[in-house]
């Protein structure tokens, strides 16, 4: 069965080009040009994906985001074509499963649509071990592993290593990602956890100088690198 | 009890404030001797090596050797600082070069006689004020002073060795260094020393030792000396019980008060009273007061009040010039106000009916003093006593009418007098003389009174007292009623004349306050700097009568921003001078400390804020001290202008602010736009493309067609979004020039509408143009832009209604209207739309457009000599008329029917 992604955007010629595109791509394409519009098909047509613009003629595209999350945990992919960090960081935190920016390549947004599409599928049974460019992680016996040698983290650092895991191929922003390693005391500490992820890149990526694993995302987060 | 004592114990804020805020300055130290020989360059020499050895970055900036070969040994390996030679009359005089010591800067710089006076045309007359701009710089300095150049001293020792000492310096500068250090050796083994020819070369030694080194005079010195160092010590410690808190009796601070007059005791009353300040540890304050209506005017007596105040600021006083008709009272008022604990006066040398009286100032001050201490001076005799009253010596100018005034009033008494006696005989016609007496005092002043009370005296003897028309007086009684007479006239005549001149001087005053309240009111009504400034100029010019300037600071650097004459210019030590008195917040040039013999005066603009600039003005005579009335007028004046510049400056820098903050949210809003707008088509041509090569083979035909159009729409869509930022800028910069061509209207509508349709659709755009449509002067693209750009909003906002363009001739004018039928504006965004990056909607809402478009169409018609104007609701409540006009072009030549 075709997955139905919802559409919500404004500019026609966008909804025009990304329901070709998409639907070139087997999936099944539901349209919305509002914000109201959107949360009724939200809750009455129940898309498997969503793909939301920012900019929306009657509401923020952010109002959007949190009155959906209060009745779906569907994912949805934020479409901006805002570049400041703090708008896609605030639709992040708010609940979004992901963001791509305009101007975009068709690639990287079906990409995206895949990631998110497959972490919702595996919502209920959580992944135990990942693996990837060499590196080996088995959640369940917390044990890491590079070309089969072990690697030995700290705590913290396998904490962190293990919150990115569950977030593969999806940005979490750094505030997730301290609330949930460090906790709330610690949610502005950006900078502690740029160390941090330092000393993780020296211990898992081949060439740390290129870390080809954990991907910053400038001013937002960190994304983990999948094989997708 | 115990926290209370603790509480007691604190340091004193105020010590340990003192002792912070000399961490800034430079730290000086002085070598303190009786005579010169003692040791002092030498002392300090040693001291500087040590130092040197020590690593300290130690400077010789000046040190005479007097070609002693023990103390010039001492200058091998030290860093010595260059001298700076000066031209004066044909010899070159080698000077301390303190430009080169501040360029310098070390930790320490040793100059050598601190009372030395400086070539003429040198920044500073004196050494010492050099010496304070290195320590104001932050640099230490070791100096070395003998006792006899103390400013508070120099009358003492000139008392006790005859020799009259030249080079002073302020007690200040001593009482302000952080140590001082007295090198010391008995006058004999000075005597000894100067007999080896250690102390001067040979030739002048024995000429020195007669008039100077006798035991007598280095006993005395030295006694100066040890005194004056252990003073300094004692004061110490009691710094140093507060600073700790140590518990111990210390004195309470006293406050002096010296009041001064213009006669020849002034100078030293004024030194006794800073003796008397020093040894009690008190400030002090010299006040002179004034009686309006009997301003001094003797410039020898002005100088001399002049120099007593300055000699007392020399020695650490505040100065105070009073004005009251009491002087007593006045005097009394200032001190309780002040908290004064002394009063010093000089005992007064009033006559032997004064004194008997007990009306002599210092008697009236110490009767009338209930609850503050006098000190009454006495002083030696010098200028004579000075009569109570004093004639005030009369202007030529005011002094002929005066008395023709004089020779009238009594020609026309004696004319009364005389057809009075021939009608009744009256026992004594002396009244009517006395009438023309008292009319002249009370018109012309004291001196006509006099000259008529005079005349009458003649005139009523020689017509009316028997024998008549002789001066001869016949019978005793006669005689004495005459006296009576002239001294009646006298005293009328001077009482007449003091209410004449003392309604003179209230009206004098009246008209400077006046002066000054016009000038507030002109200054109150100039916001504009320039405007300001020229006020300030013309007013001070007639004040001053010589030439004025007034320097602004402008990049970091005083400049002149206004000159009266306006072609005065400024040398190099005036700018100098100014930029003195701008960085020091200090007056300098003429009659000053700093550059005295420039022609012009510099005072700084002071505000709450700070200097903010500096006013500068050439005296109409160079010798003569300034009136205590001048220098008020010209403080009041200054005041004010100082607040008024302050007030023009702010003002001048809120616009600024305001300024930026404007383009500030213009750069803010013009990024979302470029962002929003840019994007937006970019995001369409990226996505569809990338779409394209990606997807190709699994993509209808159709749909492949379908994503071509998008790009290619969108890519129309960014061109003309890039032409219209185009546009706007050239618009902005002035680079648009718009022709002025005569132009069809109806052409231009039907031009625009065809483009309309083609990008809108054929059925968007319905026109009704009037047949007499007439010729409008402009530039035929430029109108098709603004029509099409219109079409483009109507389209774009109607809501899908048609848009209907319409044009007919209203009067002089050419109007088109383009109307839609689409929700329409807001009444208060009418204007609005037409400013950049406005725009109607949310800040990137949809279809709320680039923000570009009617503020392009604003330009473009206004540079073509129209106007363009929003209507809404346009009809029905709805909708969006938008209405051009441009004035109908009358062809002043037609061709031949």
């Amino acid at each position: 069965m075709k997955q139905r992604v919802l559409i919500v955007d404004d500019e026609e010629q966008i909804l025009k080009f990304l329901t070709t595109a998409l639907e070139a791509s087997d999936y099944a394409v539901i349209q919305a040009r509002t914000g109201r519009e959107a949360l009724h098909l939200i809750a009455t047509a129940a898309p498997d994906l969503v793909i939301l613009d920012l900019g929306l003629p009657d509401m923020d595209g952010k109002e959007v985001l949190v009155r959906a999350r209060a009745f779906s945990n569907r994912p949805i992919i934020v479409l901006s074509a805002r570049d400041r960090e703090a708008e896609k960081i605030e639709a992040l935190d708010l609940g979004a499963n992901d963001y791509v920016e305009k101007p975009f390549k068709i690639g990287e947004l079906l990409a995206r649509l895949r990631v998110a599409a497959r972490l919702a599928g595996q919502e209920q049974p959580k992944p135990t071990v990942f693996e990837a460019d060499g590196l080996r992680i088995d959640l369940e016996r917390r044990l890491v592993t590079r070309e089969g040698a072990p690697v030995k983290l700290t705590p913290k650092e396998y904490d962190l290593l293990a919150f990115l895991v569950h977030h593969a191929g999806r940005v979490a922003t750094h505030r997730q990602i301290l609330l949930n390693v460090w906790g709330p005391a610690h949610a502005q500490d950006t900078p502690y956890l740029r160390v941090f992820v330092g000393q993780l890149r020296a211990k898992i990526e081949a060439k740390p100088e290129q870390p080809k694993l954990i991907l910053t995302e400038p001013g937002v987060g960190y994304r983990l690198w999948t094989e997708d | 009890m115990a926290t209370e004592r603790e509480l007691d114990r604190r340091p004193d804020p105020d010590a340990l404030l003192a002792l912070t805020g000399n961490d800034k300055r430079g730290k000086l130290k002085v070598f303190l001797g009786a005579a010169p020989g003692v040791g002092k360059t030498f002392a300090m020499l040693q001291g500087a090596r040590r130092l040197r050895a020590d690593g300290i970055d130690v400077v010789i900036g000046l040190v005479e050797t007097h070609g002693r070969s023990e103390t010039a040994v001492l200058l091998d390996g030290q860093e010595v600082l260059p001298r700076r030679g000066v031209d004066y009359r044909g010899r070159t005089i080698e000077e301390f070069d303190l430009d080169a010591a501040l360029r310098r800067r070390p930790a320490l710089i040793v100059v050598d006689e601190l009372a030395h006076t400086n070539a003429p045309e040198s920044r500073h007359p004196k050494r010492w004020q050099d010496v304070e701009e290195l320590l104001d710089a932050g640099i230490d300095v070791w100096t070395a002073l003998n006792i006899q150049h103390l400013e508070s001293l120099a009358d003492v020792v000139s008392r006790v060795t005859g020799i009259a000492v030249r080079e002073t310096v302020p007690d200040s500068v001593l009482k302000n260094a952080q140590d001082v250090i007295l090198v010391d050796i008995t006058p004999e083994e000075l005597i000894q020393r100067l007999h080896e020819g250690k102390v001067y070369l040979p030739q002048t030694a024995r000429r020195a030792t007669q008039n100077f080194f006798t035991p007598r005079n280095l006993t005395a010195l030295r006694e100066l000396a040890l005194r004056r160092t252990a003073d300094r010590v004692d004061d110490q410690m009691v710094a140093f019980l507060r600073q700790g808190a140590i518990e111990g009796p210390w004195e309470t601070s006293d406050y002096l008060l010296a009041c001064i007059g213009p006669d020849d005791r002034a100078e030293i009353l004024v030194r006794t009273a800073g003796r008397m300040a020093t040894k009690l540890n008190a400030t002090w304050v010299v006040v002179h007061v004034e009686r309006p209506g009997h301003e001094e005017t003797d410039p020898t007596r002005l100088k001399r009040i002049d120099d007593a105040l300055r000699l007392a600021e020399r020695l650490g006083a505040q100065t105070q010039r009073l004005s009251a008709s009491d002087i007593v009272a006045e005097v009394l008022r200032y001190a309780r106000r002040e908290n004064v604990t002394q009063i010093v006066v000089g005992r007064s040398r009033a006559g032997w009916l004064r004194r008997r009286l007990g009306h002599s100032f210092s008697d009236e001050m110490v009767r009338r003093t209930h609850d503050i201490a006098v000190q009454v001076i006495t002083t030696p005799e010098g200028e004579a006593p000075r009569a109570a009253f004093r004639w005030r010596r009369p202007t030529p100018k005011g002094l002929l009418p005066g008395l023709i005034a004089a020779v009238v009033a009594v020609a026309v008494a004696v004319g009364i007098g005389e057809a009075l006696s021939l009608v009744i005989k009256l026992p004594n016609l002396s009244m009517v003389f006395l009438l023309a007496v008292l009319g002249c005092a009370v018109s012309y002043g004291l001196w006509s009174g006099v000259a008529a009370s005079i005349l009458s005296f003649l005139c009523y003897n020689f017509f009316f007292i028997p024998p008549i028309y002789t001066f001869t007086v016949a019978s005793p009684q006669e005689l004495l009623s005459l006296l009576v007479f002239l001294m009646v006239a006298v005293f009328t005549g001077t009482l007449a004349g003091r209410v004449h001149d003392q309604a003179e001087a209230v009206r004098q005053r009246a008209q400077n306050s006046e002066s000054l309240y016009d000038f507030s009111r002109k200054l109150a009504g100039a916001a504009k700097l320039d405007d300001v400034l020229w006020a300030v100029a013309a007013h001070l010019q007639k004040i001053v009568g010589g030439a004025v300037v007034v320097l602004i600071p402008e990049e970091g650097d005083l400049q002149v921003r206004i000159a009266w004459p306006p072609d005065a210019e400024l040398d190099a030590g005036e700018i100098s001078a100014a930029r003195w008195a701008f960085s020091k917040n200090e007056v300098a040039g003429w009659r000053t400390d700093t550059l005295p013999t420039l022609a012009k005066q510099f005072r700084p603009l002071v505000t709450p804020r700070g200097p903010v600039g500096v006013f500068g003005f050439e005296p109409m005579a160079r010798g003569d001290a300034p009136t205590p009335e001048f220098e008020r007028a010209l403080t009041a004046i200054l005041e004010q202008t100082a607040l008024a510049v302050d007030r023009s400056l702010l003002i001048g820098e809120a616009v600024r602010a305001a300024a930026l903050e404007d383009n500030e949210r213009l750069r803010t809003t013009l990024l979302s736009s470029l962002s929003h707008d840019l994007r937006t088509p970019l995001a369409t041509i990226s996505g569809a493309i990338s779409t394209l090569r990606q997807l190709h083979d699994r993509l209808p035909p159709g749909k492949r067609e379908e994503l071509l159009a998008s790009a290619e729409e969108e890519t129309e869509r960014l061109t003309r979004f890039i032409a219209n930022l185009l546009d706007m800028s050239r618009i902005e910069s002035g680079a648009l020039k718009a022709r002025r061509d005569y132009l069809d209207a109806a052409d231009c509508i039907r031009n625009a509408v065809e483009r309309g349709r083609k990008a809108f659709g054929a059925e968007s755009i319905e026109t009704s143009l009037a047949p007499d449509l007439p010729s409008i002067r402009g530039d035929a693209q430029l109108l098709e832009q603004v029509l099409f750009n219109l079409l483009d909003n109507a389209h774009k906002y109607g809501g899908g209604s048609r848009a209907v363009v319409h044009a007919r001739r209203e009067g002089g004018a050419a109007v088109i209207t383009v109307t839609d039928d689409g929700p329409g504006i807001k009444q208060a965004d009418l204007t609005r739309v037409f400013e950049k990056f406005y725009r109607g909607g949310r800040a990137d809402g949809r279809k709320a457009g680039t923000g570009l478009g009617l503020s392009i169409c604003k330009g473009l018609v206004e540079a073509m000599g129209g106007t363009i104007e929003a209507q809404s609701p346009a009809a029905r409540r709805r909708g969006t008329r938008i209405v051009l006009r441009f004035p109908v072009a009358e062809m002043t030549k037609s061709l031949p029917a």
